[in-house]
């Protein structure tokens, strides 16, 4: 009690001033580390200005439809310096400042040009590293998107290696089939559940007027969880209502293949 | 004059407030920011743990097209032997010197395959192997995983020891989490600095 009443004091009296300082601090920060990364502004951000309108047209439909499919988000960028980082180190970082994927899932994928640094990489999420794995993105990079670029045909390389990636990542369908099943089952309960939980809720209810100590537990508990998942909850999907686009909480580890041209 | 019910509503208003105060002054940030260091540390060991067992199959397929390498071959093999040996529990975590021996093992390792790679440059047909093709570039993703999971356990232990010192958290680790210590730091990636070592 003596140990919890000291700092409980401190955090609302003193305290006020401190956060507000550290919080400026941090913004600060930010705005100097988010200044590094283009912004997520579609499916296809071209810092660098090498990919034509066309291809843009014709690839950007493809990364919609594969994440309508699959939950999947493929996200093409090219970036007009790599800060006189690695490809992989700054892949790495741009793709988890994006958070492209499904918070659960991190199944998100990241191709992306540095054409002054003559650099290309595809960072794979850690969901997906299993289906599209370092092999395999060294392949499609090998062959479909080096050979091009080294011909100075940008569009295609990219338009070519979007293909295969979206032919790797759907080919191997045994997880995003079964999502439409799952989904059914999902959203009608069986009766017998629906009766569960009424009787559950009635329980605790119950519980909570007769009993003081289970009460004390539930508030703790639950006021607890209350507070604490709504700083972690992430987002889910990748469309906002506005119809802007924005990652969804998803992280990647390094997994996937580089190349040069 | 208070009614019973009031003053158990108002003693479970205080245990509320009492709880969140406690939690809000950052009492969980610890024991949370340790989960999740080790969490980070279980990441690289496995990373290191999938490189080491990409390397029998790397090293058969490099014998079948390079037998006369048999120096640069065998240092790899007992380099992988070696830092397959030396495990380390997340317990051991801040010991310094245990972390020192592991990274040092794992990059002598480093150095050996590097020096494999870079042999095997010298043979056209392992180049054009698919196999082999297939093998670098996991290694090579491998590699990169690694840098990847140190760079975020050395953000983890940053958090962690910072928790340890600053206030509000350096109350509770004064008091409550008094047996916690600091977990061992290494610097970034001292083997990328040091690019292995070519012999002709």
């Amino acid at each position: 009690m003596v140990i919890a009443r000291g700092p409980s004091s401190c955090c609302m009296a003193g305290g006020v001033r401190l956060p507000f300082a550290l919080l400026a601090l941090l913004a600060a920060c930010l705005a100097v580390f988010g200044a590094q990364f283009p912004e997520l502004t579609g499916r296809i951000v071209d810092q660098a200005n090498i990919i034509p309108s066309a291809t843009r047209q014709a690839v950007e439909p493809k990364l919609a439809d594969l994440e309508i499919r699959s939950g999947i988000q493929l996200v093409v960028a090219s970036v007009a310096s790599l800060d006189g980082q690695d490809i992989e180190s700054y892949a790495n970082a741009l793709f988890r400042a994006w958070k492209l994927g499904e918070k659960t899932k991190n199944n998100g994928v990241l191709l992306l040009v540095a054409p002054n640094e003559r650099r290309v990489r595809i960072e794979v999420g850690y969901g997906l590293e299993g289906t599209l794995t370092d092999a395999l993105s060294k392949i499609i990079i090998a062959n479909a998107i080096a050979p091009r670029f080294k011909a100075g045909d940008y569009g295609s390389g990219i338009s070519r290696g979007v293909d295969d990636i979206v032919t790797v990542l759907t080919t191997d369908s045994s997880e995003w089939q079964q999502r439409p099943s799952l989904r059914l089952d999902n959203d009608q309960l069986p009766n017998w559940l629906t009766w569960l939980l009424v009787a559950g809720a009635i329980a605790l209810v119950t519980l909570l007027i007769v009993s003081p100590g289970f009460r004390w537990l539930f508030f703790n508990v639950a006021l607890n969880l209350l507070i604490n998942s709504g700083s972690s909850r992430g987002r889910g999907g990748g469309f906002s209502s506005s119809g802007g686009f924005s990652g969804g909480g998803g992280s990647s580890g390094g997994g996937g293949a580089s190349g040069s041209w | 004059m208070m009614s019973p019910t009031a003053a158990r509503l108002l003693k479970v208003v205080f245990a509320v407030l009492l709880s969140l105060s406690v939690s809000a002054c950052g009492y969980n940030t610890i024991p949370t920011d340790e989960e999740i260091a080790k969490a980070k540390w279980a990441d690289v060991q496995n990373n290191y743990q999938r490189r080491a067992d990409l390397i029998p199959n790397l090293v058969a397929t490099v014998q079948g097209y390079a037998k006369q390498e048999r120096d640069v071959l065998t240092a790899v093999v007992e380099a992988r032997s070696k830092a397959t040996q030396v495990k380390i529990d997340v317990s051991q975590l801040t010991d310094p010197d245990k972390l020192k021996q592991f990274l040092d093992a794992q990059n002598q390792l480093s150095g050996a395959l590097g020096r494999l790679l870079a042999v095997s440059e010298n043979y056209p047909d392992l180049k054009s192997n698919q196999n082999f093709l297939a093998l670098q570039s996991q290694l090579e993703g491998t590699e990169n995983r690694i840098a990847v999971a140190r760079r975020d356990y050395i953000e983890a232990v940053r958090v962690y020891n910072t928790d340890l010192k600053t206030f509000p958290t350096a109350i509770w680790a004064a008091t409550v989490f008094r047996s916690n210590k600091p977990m061992a730091e290494f610097t970034a990636t001292d083997s990328a600095q040091t690019p292995p070592q070519v012999k002709f």
